[in-house]
């Protein structure tokens, strides 16, 4: 049905389940394997990735691998029944925190035999994606359709919730600089307010003091959010975020997040000397000179 | 034919309002100087003199009367046509200097300058031909606080001179300075008089000053209490 949806290119259907996999939890998709190479970009660090619907293989995700303490031909247990690893894959991004089974196997697993968790498709354009995601909630109103960049707030409480508390954060965060350093540029200004007089008194129009406070508060912002960033950068290496038990997934850095970061400071920084910019423009050098 | 006054007022008048309480800072000042005119302005403390410089440097409006800057109304001027009158027809010397305090010696000079738009190279030419004619060549990276009060008055002087304004007006130049300064200051204040032709016009408590000086104003609660003198 997904794959009458005009514009699709590509649908498969994988199944998510969080399973126990020795003794820990993992997340545990089932896929079509012979689908997989247009589902997933991945490359194998050891042994093969499953190849059939056969039972008792399966394949780690890289991370999960490494937690665990299992590779390419050992047992272990896929919800109290013993698998053998076929390979260790490696994706860099939250599918090496997973294990890979066969699709009908994970059906027959949770019991949804000829049903499924998820369908995947592609869109034929990446601009219309929206589009096809409009078309399906049309087609298909009892289900949930998103972009995959979604998945795992989807998939997971734990992501949702952080993406959630993320956003909140930030928001109150943003609000927060924008008034603190507001009221520390206009403290500084009025400290300077006689220097400022002194501009007035010497020539400088309205909208040149204004420039000069909005080029020295950009100064300080680009400074500011280079340092942030060097620290971000530093203390995010060492933060990781439990997705399931013993099983954490580290924050994956990429330059867009220094991209919307810089911005964000940028903006944060012009928006809060806009204000005391155009307060101290407006100082008047025969009463600072009179009277203090 | 008269050459045309660098300066005229046409009974200026300036109040101040406090809530219902009036204040007559200025009431009819009547003045016309001309070109590298000294004009000194005394009188008591409150009597408006330095309410008559301001108004004059284009800082504030007066409540009526007129004031013609080289045949130019600036008494009507917008804000933005005051900054550009403040930054190139007239110089102002301030009683406390003004100096700006993170600024060097050369810095402060370049500023009227620099808000002019000048280039650098024109700002340093200027610059250097300033200190040495204020006599403070060497001193052009100290800042304010390492010069003495005379020095800080010489460099205000450059600051105000910086972009060759017609009209120069200070505020009590001598009010911080001894003896041995404030005749310094004077001094130096002839010599760019006979050398470019600025008009001065000086605010003043200084009897020294004031006598030695061609021209005079006596104010006395905002009104002119004698009439200009000139001995030239």
């Amino acid at each position: 049905m997904v794959k009458a949806v005009a514009g699709i290119s590509f649908a498969t259907p994988v199944t998510l389940a969080l399973m126990t996999l020795d003794s820990d939890e993992a997340l545990a998709a089932g896929v079509v394997p012979a689908q997989l190479h247009s589902l997933l970009n991945y490359s194998m660090i050891t042994g093969v990735m499953i190849t059939s619907n056969q039972t008792g293989i399966l394949a780690l995700g890289k991370t999960l691998s490494a937690t665990i303490g299992k590779g390419a031909g050992d047992p272990v247990q896929l919800n109290g029944v013993i698998y053998s690893v076929s390979g260790v894959y490696l994706t860099n991004s939250w599918m090496d925190y997973s294990v890979i089974i066969p699709h009908v196997v994970a059906q027959q697993m949770i019991g949804m035999v000829n049903g499924t968790s998820m369908i995947v498709a592609t869109a034929q354009d990446s601009r219309n994606v929206d589009n096809v995601i409009g078309q399906i909630r049309t087609l298909m109103p009892t289900f949930e359709a998103f972009r995959s960049s979604e998945t795992p707030s989807k998939v997971s409480p734990i992501f949702a919730s952080l993406e959630s508390i993320a956003s909140d954060i930030t928001a109150i965060v943003t609000l927060g600089a924008v008034l603190g350093i507001m009221n520390s540029n206009l403290n500084n200004l009025r400290e300077r307010m006689r220097a400022f007089a002194i501009f007035k008194a010497t020539g400088a129009t309205y909208n040149q003091i204004i420039k000069l406070v909005l080029y020295e508060s950009l100064l300080l912002g680009t400074l500011g959010t280079l340092i942030g960033l060097g620290i971000s950068y530093a203390v995010l290496q060492f933060i990781s975020i439990p997705i399931v038990q013993n099983v954490s997934v580290a924050i994956i850095l990429v330059p867009s997040t220094f991209l919307y970061a810089a911005l964000l400071a940028f903006s944060v920084s012009f928006l809060a000397s806009i204000y005391p910019a155009l307060k101290i423009a407006r100082v008047r050098p025969q009463e600072v000179f009179r009277f203090g | 034919m008269a050459e045309e006054p660098v300066l005229r007022t046409d009974e200026l008048n300036k109040t101040y309002w406090s809530g219902p309480e009036k204040t007559v800072a200025l009431d009819g000042i009547n003045l016309e100087i001309r070109k590298g005119e000294l004009l000194a302005v005394y009188g008591p403390s409150g009597s408006g003199k330095t309410t008559l410089l301001f108004l004059l440097g284009g800082f504030d409006k007066p409540t009526s009367g007129r004031i013609l800057l080289d045949g130019i109304e600036i008494s009507n001027m917008d804000e933005y046509r005051l900054s550009r009158i403040r930054r190139s027809n007239v110089g102002f010397v301030f009683q406390n200097y003004n100096l700006v305090e993170d600024l060097s010696v050369q810095e402060n000079v370049s500023l009227t300058m620099m808000f002019e738009g000048k280039t650098e190279k024109e700002m340093k030419e200027r610059t250097a031909e300033l200190l040495d004619k204020v006599g403070l060549v060497g001193k052009e990276r100290h800042r304010p606080s390492q010069l003495s009060a005379g020095e800080q008055q010489r460099v205000a002087i450059a600051r105000a001179l910086a972009n060759r304004p017609r009209l120069v007006l200070m505020d009590e130049p001598t009010g911080n300075l001894d003896q041995d300064n404030s005749r310094a200051i004077m001094q130096l204040v002839t010599n760019i008089i006979r050398a470019d032709g600025v008009t001065f016009i000086i605010a003043t408590h200084n009897l020294e000053i004031v006598q030695e000086t061609p021209s005079r104003l006596f104010l006395k609660a905002g009104q002119i209490a004698t009439d200009l003198i000139s001995h030239s």
